[in-house]
């Protein structure tokens, strides 16, 4: 008797420790305390044994029941905790739901990256519009006569206001800096802004050419800046562009709209400077020309030369963003291309 | 550009040991952008002069022959299958380790001894081909194996020192010089380089002769044509030049032709100077420099016919036009095969006008690229002396008949009184008078001091509007010392107000709700449209602008709508997505009106700055399309923070469908339009599977607030109950109806906080004509809670009012 007790409290405990369920637990214990259970059958048994053996196994059947009863409520207890509605097939590996759908332009993303750091420098931001006169785009620029940039073969001149001159024929704008001699004209040095904005071109297009595409203008116009103060502008924004110091060098560029001018190069994080095919070998990257505004371009701003004169740099958004991502065509920013736009939020 | 280092050298003293990496970062820091260099003897490692000793016949293959060739320390067998092989002649071999292109096609192979049918062969002979040199040795036929018999140098020379390859090529990117029209040659950039590492430049005596006079050269037009140098010349011929002067030009990148030619070209690869040759017997009376008549007629040396006009500049003799001026000769009067005499033309012609006519015919030329940059006309000695060295050189018999310098007026060098307080201040680093000097006369600037004052005498070659300005003078001074050795110069500040741009921000921020919140996608799209979609989104396209030269036929209208392009998107993307969203933040341009803030003779076209958007999905679904599309509008202003937006129904949309459509006010103004696009302008858009939902919104007429303005409410003490209630109405009564009457059940009961829409179903349980929507009150009291007799009976005066104003039931459950 004494043995068969044992035995089943031990087969009864493995039992109830083995549930994973309230209800599997529920059925463990009918089979061991309900009427017919194991238990309940030996406590049965008792009235056939020799009286003085009752008392004891009595007392042994008794104890056997209320552990095993304690050890249910235990695991009972536990499997409250425990249980849940979740079968354990659940599939944790599964991949996570996109939280939305949309997204910014890459190329507004990375303007309003640079409007973040150059508002920290204490820039504001300029917006002008997409039609300028040739007064803007080109004679207040210093753009001599003749210049090739004025023929309709490189800028996009308006049916209609492409036969007269200076303010009366119009175009698409070519580039931001005509904007910029707007904001000079109606705003009070010192001046310290950026001009983020689309520019449209008249050029036949491929991989590496679009007609219409974002430049990112930054100009400080005050008394005696010297041209190298430049320098400390260009590295703080390609800095916040790539997240990390980025070695800088200017070297002689020209630009009608400045002088002297500048061709700016940062030096190339692909390789950090070695030479690699992304650099054609060099170790650097030209990224913007820039450089101290001419003095006919701060005279037309009703600014004199010999007081005033400053810093410029233009950046080629869709290049940049090029270069961030590893974009390999120019023409994807416009092709509207969802497959495209998406990689990028 | 591309460049010789041994030509270099000619005119300039550079060290032998060059290192071409500092020559290279030296030029681009200070000058122009070198984009390479090369070394070009390594293109002929292991290739050496062999001579040809004996030709056999290979055992196994007729086509091929087994040659004896003599490589200096030994005599080689080579198995080759070339065509003119003969004993005694010199010939280019690849020894083993060589690498050469196999009959001139594919990628460079490295070549090895092996055996051919058989025999062993140490290495190849070539064709010019095989080693890239068939702009040199041109191939006569197929199987032609290169002769170099004419050189004079032992068997075993490296074929780079036979050739006269041991050079360095240097490529300068030309966008970096178009500003510089004194580099476009060797003698400008050996200038510079005298310059930079301050050495002697070799100097030519201008050209002497005692026929001078004794030939006319009239200029018609002297603001095209500054000066005309003609030189006669008898006892010439054509026929091949020296090597020396082919392998220079091939190396610039061009090709040798014949030597009147060829002394042309190397005159102007040398200089940057553009000459010509005319056949002298061709020309009828005398050279004349005019403009073109109407309709002149001229044959160009490629064979191009061009029917001239009055802009275009020619070179004329008495029956018409000889050569179009700085671009290119014409073919009747330029070397003949026949040529013995000649007329050498060294000329310079004004910059604009032979781009205008060298991009009108797209005829743009060695020449006329050099001619636009703006030569200055003292560079003319310089090409007329080393033009004439060579004629004398390679025509020993040569004699000049006439010379005529037409040069009605002389270039004036520009002169500048440049400030050195400025410049210093400028330059932010002090510097000497002397240092000043110094650095400027290295560059051919003649400089003077009087107290501060420094008076500057710009050089012939940088006086055609390249320096004009004291800025230019500040730019020579700053790249003499280099722009590197400035250290970066902090700016100060000053601390005025906090920058506080409302406007900029919240277009920024509408982009961000639309983008990040509503899940839309920007894109972005041409100002210009495609007249078919501008066609189907705009009814009147009177006040649209045009471009004058479109990128293609059909895009000439400029937006005047962000729309077409939006719904040209959606076309696209239809065939990749069934359900998207995008948006356009743009500029649109309307002729309507002209205002220029600027300038008061300005008048720019009304330009506004829009957002719009196109919402697409189900064509079975369009309630719920239009109901999100909504939500995004209808909840702008609260979450970016401007003046809100009501919607009414006054105005179609010429796209709009006839019922899905909503005008967009802020205040009284009509800020824009929602709409479902309609079918048939969907058609005309060919977007065929989707339902679009558009909207297009003025961001100019959006009034931002200055700061936030969400408002807090104090949580309820006590439940506030949903009460939810499906309530039948005739299907014709609108939400507006509705929510009017509870509006003022809201007004009326303390009780009653809200009452919103829920939802609305049409259906098989719902009687036609009528439809049913389902309401949610939110019932509640602030100081107890309600037992559920008191919150049925506010619902119920709730529901009494729609039945009896509305002629509504309660849905039977």
């Amino acid at each position: 008797m004494k043995e068969r007790l044992q035995e089943l409290q031990k087969t009864a405990e493995e039992q109830i420790l083995a549930c994973k369920i309230e209800a599997e637990l529920q059925n463990v214990k009918n089979s061991i305390l309900g009427k017919t259970g194991t238990l309940t059958a030996l406590l049965k048994e008792l009235p056939q044994l020799a009286i003085e053996k009752r008392a004891e196994a009595g007392k042994l059947v008794n104890q056997a029941k209320n552990s095993l009863s304690e050890l249910i409520e235990k695991r009972r207890e536990e499997l409250k905790i425990k249980e849940s509605e979740i079968s354990s097939d659940f599939d944790v590996t599964i991949p996570g739901k996109l939280p939305f759908k949309g997204g910014l332009h890459p190329i507004t993303q990375m303007c309003y990256d640079l409007n973040d750091a150059v508002r920290s420098m204490g820039f504001e931001v300029f917006q002008e519009d997409d039609v300028t006169s040739e007064l803007y785009g080109f004679d207040k620029l210093n753009f001599p006569p003749n210049h090739p940039a004025r023929e309709s073969m490189d800028t996009y001149w308006l049916e209609g206001h492409d036969k007269g001159t200076a303010a009366k024929k119009l175009c698409l704008r070519p580039h931001l800096t005509g904007g910029s001699v707007r904001y000079l004209q109606t705003h009070k040095p010192p001046y310290r802004f950026v001009y983020p904005g689309p520019v449209y071109r008249n050029e036949t297009t491929d991989a590496r050419h679009e007609r219409a595409f974002f430049q990112y203008e930054a100009l400080i116009v005050d008394k005696d800046l010297t041209f190298s103060a430049g320098k400390v502008m260009i590295k703080s924004i390609l800095s916040k562009v790539f997240g990390c110091d980025v070695p800088v060098r200017m070297r002689a560029g020209f630009f009608p709209f400045v002088e002297p001018g500048f061709e700016i190069d940062m030096g190339c994080l692909v390789c950090g400077g070695k030479g690699c095919s992304v650099c054609k070998h060099v170790g650097w990257i030209e990224v913007m020309p820039g450089g101290t505004p001419h003095p006919n371009v701060l005279k037309s701003a009703g600014l004199d030369p010999d007081e005033y004169t400053g810093f410029y740099v233009n950046i080629g958004l869709d290049r940049l963003v090029m270069m961030r991502y590893g974009v390999d065509d120019v023409r994807l920013f416009h092709s509207s291309d969802l497959r495209f736009l998406k990689q990028f939020n | 550009m591309k460049l010789s280092l041994n030509w270099i050298k000619d005119y300039v003293d550079l060290p032998e040991s060059m290192d071409m990496s500092k020559f290279s970062y030296d030029l681009t820091m200070s000058t122009v952008e070198v984009e390479g260099t090369e070394n070009l003897a390594d293109r002929f490692k292991n290739m050496l002069l062999g001579e040809i000793k004996e030709v056999l016949p290979h055992p196994n293959a007729d086509k091929l022959r087994v040659c004896r060739v003599d490589l200096g320390d030994d005599i080689y067998e080579i198995v080759c299958g070339g065509s003119n092989l003969e004993p005694g002649m010199k010939v280019a071999v690849a020894a083993p380790g060589s690498f050469c292109r196999w009959h001139g096609e594919g990628e460079p192979v490295e070549i090895k001894k092996s055996k051919l049918r058989g025999v062993e062969s140490y290495g190849m002979i070539c064709a010019s081909t095989e080693i890239g040199l068939e702009g040199l040795f041109p191939l006569k036929d197929d199987h032609e194996i290169v002769d170099l018999s004419a050189f004079d140098f032992p068997a075993g020379t490296p074929l780079a020192t036979a050739l006269d390859m041991d050079d360095i090529l240097i490529e300068i990117d030309n966008k970096s010089m178009t500003n510089r029209p004194d580099l476009w040659g060797h003698y400008g950039i050996a200038r510079e380089l005298a310059a930079l590492y301050n050495l002697p430049l070799k100097e030519y005596a201008p050209f002497e002769t005692e026929v001078a006079g004794n030939l006319e050269v009239e200029i018609e037009d002297s603001s095209r044509c500054s000066r005309y140098i003609g030189v006669s010349m008898d006892n010439v011929s054509v026929k091949s030049s020296p090597y020396k002067i082919q392998n220079r030009i091939w190396k610039a990148g061009m090709r040798p032709i014949n030597a009147l030619v060829d002394i042309t070209n190397y005159v102007m690869l040398a200089t940057g100077q553009p000459t010509h040759a005319f056949d002298q017997d061709t020309i009828v009376d005398h050279i004349t420099v005019r403009r073109a008549k109407e309709n002149e007629t001229l044959e160009l040396l490629n064979g191009k016919k061009l029917n001239l006009i009055n802009d275009d500049l020619v070179i004329a003799d008495g029956r018409g036009p000889i050569a179009l001026a700085g671009v290119m000769g014409g073919c009747e009067d330029s070397i003949l095969p026949t040529t013995n005499k000649v007329i050498l033309e060294v000329a310079n012609f004004e910059a604009t006008g032979i781009r205008r006519t060298a991009l009108r015919y797209e005829n743009r030329t060695e020449a006329s690229t050099r001619y636009e940059k703006a030569l200055d006309p003292e560079r003319c000695d310089l090409a007329l002396s080393i033009a004439m060295d060579l004629f004398k050189e390679l025509y020993p018999e040569l004699k000049v008949t006439g010379y005529n310098d037409n040069y009605p007026e002389k270039l004036k060098k520009a002169e500048l009184d440049v400030s050195v307080d400025w410049l210093i201040r400028r330059l932010g680093r002090s510097l000497t008078n002397d240092e000043i000097a110094s650095q400027l006369g290295r560059l051919g600037f003649e400089v003077s001091f009087d107290g501060d004052k420094m008076h500057v005498i710009v050089p012939s070659w940088r006086s055609t509007g390249d320096v004009s300005i004291k800025a230019d003078i500040m730019e020579e001074v700053a790249r003499m010392i280099g722009y590197e050795n400035f250290e970066p110069a902090p700016i100060t500040t000053s601390f005025d107000a906090a920058i506080n741009q409302l406007d900029i921000d919240l277009v920024r921020n509408v982009k961000e709700y639309l983008a990040l919140r509503c899940g839309m996608q920007e894109i972005f799209t041409y100002p210009w449209m495609k007249d078919q979609y501008a066609n189907a989104l705009i009814g009147d396209l009177s006040n649209t602008m045009a471009l004058s030269t479109p990128p293609a036929p059909d895009e000439k209208f400029i937006r005047s709508s962000l729309l077409p392009n939006i719904c040209e998107a959606v076309a696209k993307n239809e065939r990749y997505f069934d359900e998207f969203s995008i948006f356009e933040e743009a500029q649109v341009i309307s002729s309507e009106s002209f205002i220029s803030k600027y300038d008061e003779t300005e008048f720019l076209p009304k330009q506004t700055r829009t957002i719009a958007g196109a919402f697409v999905g189900n064509l079975k679904d369009v309630n719920s399309l239009f109901r999100t599309a909504k939500g995004v509008i209808e909840y702008m202003p609260r979450f970016t923070h401007m003046e809100g937006f009501t919607f009414v129904k006054e105005e179609k949309p010429v796209w709009a469908d006839e019922t899905v459509w909503l005008n967009i006010m802020r205040g009284d103004k009509k800020i824009g339009n929602l709409a479902l696009l309609s079918k048939k302008t969907s058609m005309a858009c060919d977007i065929k599977k989707v339902a679009v939902i558009l909207f297009e919104l003025d961001t100019t007429l959006f009034v931002p607030f200055t700061s936030r303005t969400n408002k807090f409410e104090h949580m309820p003490e006590f439940p506030i109950v949903d009460y939810d209630m499906s309530i039948i109405f005739d299907s014709n009564v609108s939400w507006k109806e509705i929510k009017e009457v509870l509006d003022k059940q809201v007004a009326k009961s303390p009780l009653l906080h809200s009452a919103e829409f829920i939802d609305e179903y049409h259906g098989k349980q719902i009687p036609d004509g009528k439809k049913s929507v389902m309401i949610r009150l939110r019932i509640g009291a602030l100081d107890k809670t309600l037992t559920s007799q008191e919150i049925e009976k506010v619902a119920n005066n709730a529901l009494q009012a729609l039945c009896k104003l509305l002629n509504a039931s309660l849905r039977a459950q």
